[in-house]
């Protein structure tokens, strides 16, 4: 059961949103969509579900088209939140339940357990435009997947939730990977990405600047991020050997190495044998590694 | 909605009910007739709810007394003047003007009956002249067709056709509204993405218009049933033997043509309706691309209500073949003209080719522009739609 997209491209008149983009998601993984905005991650999404048609290339889930499948296998939350609202809460996860072809009697369960899962027992009955935003979108996240999808799309799911409800998300995910799902999201909060996914693709302009697993993504900088407490100055740190930059930051140095083999001696240089507080040598993390790639201080996606 | 037309429709049978009750305190005009000729006029001025005569009274400066007094509303002095019955109408207060033309015509037909008195003509004879009427029949000299319609015929079908023509122009501004601040607020609220997930775009712009068109008939049903209660059960059937007098002039043939119409022209709109409420962003907006086709509708009823002067105008006639406003426009032709059997059948074709094309054509259209979020008019929308998904 994967998602398989080969040299997929989506071109208007005037730009192409999205170029020759190839990734493959394998069952059960959570794979992450990263990039800017128009970067093309809505498009992309659009095209798996059928939305929007592929100018060149081809989507293929278990290696038929996506568009000749059941869409039942697939569920989507939009960025943009969108609920019914007049409807009632409940009444709109049973309606969302049963556009899928699913009972009434068969939703029961699941609406009960995700309802009280995310906190929604109260506002049950209460109509969808009378709930805080945060509620909104849980009501939404649980609508996407009631149905059980095999394959589900988020796109941008943890934007405007509070650190609590973030972690009630982030719990909801890694069950629903548990239980089987693919799991294919976007979002603009590197450290959600970094905790949740085992794959990614970094979108920039509509082409893939890395597309694989986490790790070797990191690996391909290595261990060049080094933080340190030490009384050097930071001319003097920047004279030292394979020091490429030095960033003061409140409680510590952090310098980028040039090659990660540079550590030991400068270990030596700075401890001199005795006793140091901090040297702590690591891999960049994935808000830096983006930085590096899409090459630009703006990191809102 | 529905309610409100059965409820509209209450009023209107029930007016005169209704009406009571805001005037309950409605007394009958008191009105004096001093009759200064020869003539016998008592037999016209019959008291009735509304007006009670006082027959034969002679003393004028008392009359105009009460009248001053508010005892009597009028007083009616008739008099002879060079053999021509003369009139005068002594108020206080000035009359309403139903009772001042219900004396009027009383009056006009008591002079006629003053004339005819003063020809001493047998009763016989008197009763010949005030019920002169000439009749008319027509003869058709056309062997190969059948007669055309007869005065009445075409103006009991002038009357039901705009009534037909009202209705229609309700029903389509009520489910063009409808359905297109129905697509217009699941765009608006962001919902269609995650309907359109579910269901294909087409699926969900057919089920749109099924949707809006069985509303459209169970609405029709439930107000026709309470029609036909009323009809039959109050007043009498007053009103149902009125309707059935009616459509006695008309044929079947116009009923289901009618129908037709009525049907064909409300998808023909639902489609349209439904293609521009995919173009729009917010549900705000829905009005605005409403505009057009509201415009439409309203020159089409325009048009229709101009026939009810004169339904044989080459206006008419060009508007009649126009699908969307030969809904409004084709019964009235049919209702009220000499019409062959070809002109409703082709624009009857024209209308049924014009929704397949809008539809063939929205079908794909809609799968783009519902998805497409963009500003500014209608043409400017449209251009969007076809610059950002080709």
């Amino acid at each position: 059961m994967t998602l398989q997209l080969q040299h997929v491209t989506k071109k208007y008149k005037d730009f192409t949103a999205v170029d020759n983009l190839n990734f493959t998601i394998e069952k059960g993984e959570i794979f992450g969509l990263i990039g800017q905005n128009g970067a093309g991650k809505t498009t992309t999404f659009r095209m798996i579900l059928d939305l929007q048609e592929t100018t060149a290339g081809t989507i293929s889930w278990n290696g038929k088209p996506v568009n000749s499948i059941n869409r039942d296998v697939l569920g989507y939350l939009p960025e943009e939140r969108g609920i019914f609202p007049t409807m009632k809460v409940e009444e709109q996860l049973y309606f969302f339940g049963e556009l899928r072809g699913m009972k009434k009697a068969e939703l029961k369960k699941d609406i009960d357990f995700w309802i009280s899962r995310f906190d929604l027992e109260e506002k049950r009955k209460d109509k969808a435009e009378t709930l805080s935003k945060g509620n909104q979108q849980k009501v939404q996240l649980i609508a996407s997947f009631i149905h059980k999808p095999q394959f589900l799309i988020l796109d941008e799911p943890f934007s405007g939730l509070d650190p609590v409800n973030k972690d009630l998300l982030k719990d909801a995910i890694l069950l629903l990977k548990e239980q089987g799902t693919t799991i294919l999201f976007s979002s603009h909060q590197m450290d959600n990405v970094e905790e949740l996914c085992d794959h990614l693709c970094l979108l920039k302009r509509g082409v893939s600047l890395f597309s694989g697993s986490l790790l070797d993504l990191k690996k391909q900088y290595g261990k060049t991020k080094l933080s340190v407490r030490t009384d050097y100055s930071t001319t003097e740190l920047l004279q030292l050997e394979g020091v490429k930059d030095v960033r003061v930051e409140k409680e510590q140095t952090v310098l980028m190495l040039e090659d990660e083999h540079y550590a030991e001696s400068i270990f030596q240089k700075l401890s001199a044998g005795k006793y140091i507080e901090k040297f702590s040598l690591d891999y960049l993390t994935l808000d830096e590694i983006f930085k590096d790639k899409v090459g630009g201080s703006v990191v809102e996606v | 909605m529905t309610l409100l037309y059965v409820l509209a429709m209450s009023v209107a049978i029930f007016w005169s009910d209704i009406k009571e009750l805001f005037t309950g305190n409605h007394e009958a005009q008191q009105i004096a007739i001093v009759n200064e000729t020869t003539a016998d006029l008592s037999a016209i001025f019959v008291s009735n709810n509304d007006m009670v005569f006082i027959q034969d009274e002679t003393n004028l400066e008392k009359l105009e007394q009460k009248v001053k007094d508010g005892e009597l509303d009028a007083i009616v002095e008739v008099s002879d003047q060079n053999g021509q019955l003369h009139a005068e109408i002594a108020t206080f207060k000035p009359l309403k003007l139903n009772d001042q033309s219900t004396i009027s015509s009383l009056l006009q037909y008591a002079g006629q009956h003053y004339a005819v008195q003063k020809l001493s003509l047998s009763s016989e004879q008197a009763a010949q002249i005030m019920a002169a009427q000439t009749i008319i029949s027509n003869k058709n000299l056309n062997e190969e067709s059948a007669g055309g319609k007869s005065e009445e015929e075409k103006q009991s079908g002038l009357w039901v056709s705009y009534a037909v023509g009202i209705l229609i122009y309700f029903f389509i501004s009520t489910f063009l509204s409808m359905i297109t601040t129905e697509i217009a607020s699941e765009k608006g609220s962001r919902a269609m993405e995650m309907l359109l997930v579910s269901v294909k775009p087409a699926t969900h712009f057919k089920a749109k218009i099924a949707g809006v068109l069985l509303l459209a008939m169970t609405q029709m049903a439930i107000i026709a049933a309470v029609f036909l209660l009323y009809a039959k059960f109050a007043k009498d059937g007053v009103v149902w033997d009125m309707a059935a007098s009616i459509v006695k002039e008309l044929s079947l043939g116009y009923v289901l043509y009618a129908i037709l119409f009525l049907l064909l022209t409300i998808i023909l709109y639902l489609i349209v309706g439904a293609l521009f409420g995919s173009l729009v962003s917010k549900v705000e907006e829905a009005g605005q691309v409403l505009m057009p086709a509201m415009m439409i509708t309203l020159i089409g009823f325009y048009v229709m209500l101009s026939g009810i002067g004169n339904p044989d105008t080459i206006f008419i006639k060009v508007f009649s073949y126009i699908p969307f406003t030969s809904g409004m426009v084709m019964p009235m032709r049919i209702g009220a003209t000499d019409i062959g059997i070809i002109e409703p059948l082709l624009s009857l074709g024209i209308l049924v080719g014009t929704i397949i094309v809008a539809y063939l054509f929205s079908l794909s259209f809609y799968k783009r522009s519902v998805l497409t979020y963009s500003t500014g008019g209608v043409i400017q929308k449209f251009k969007t739609v076809l610059k950002v998904t080709t």
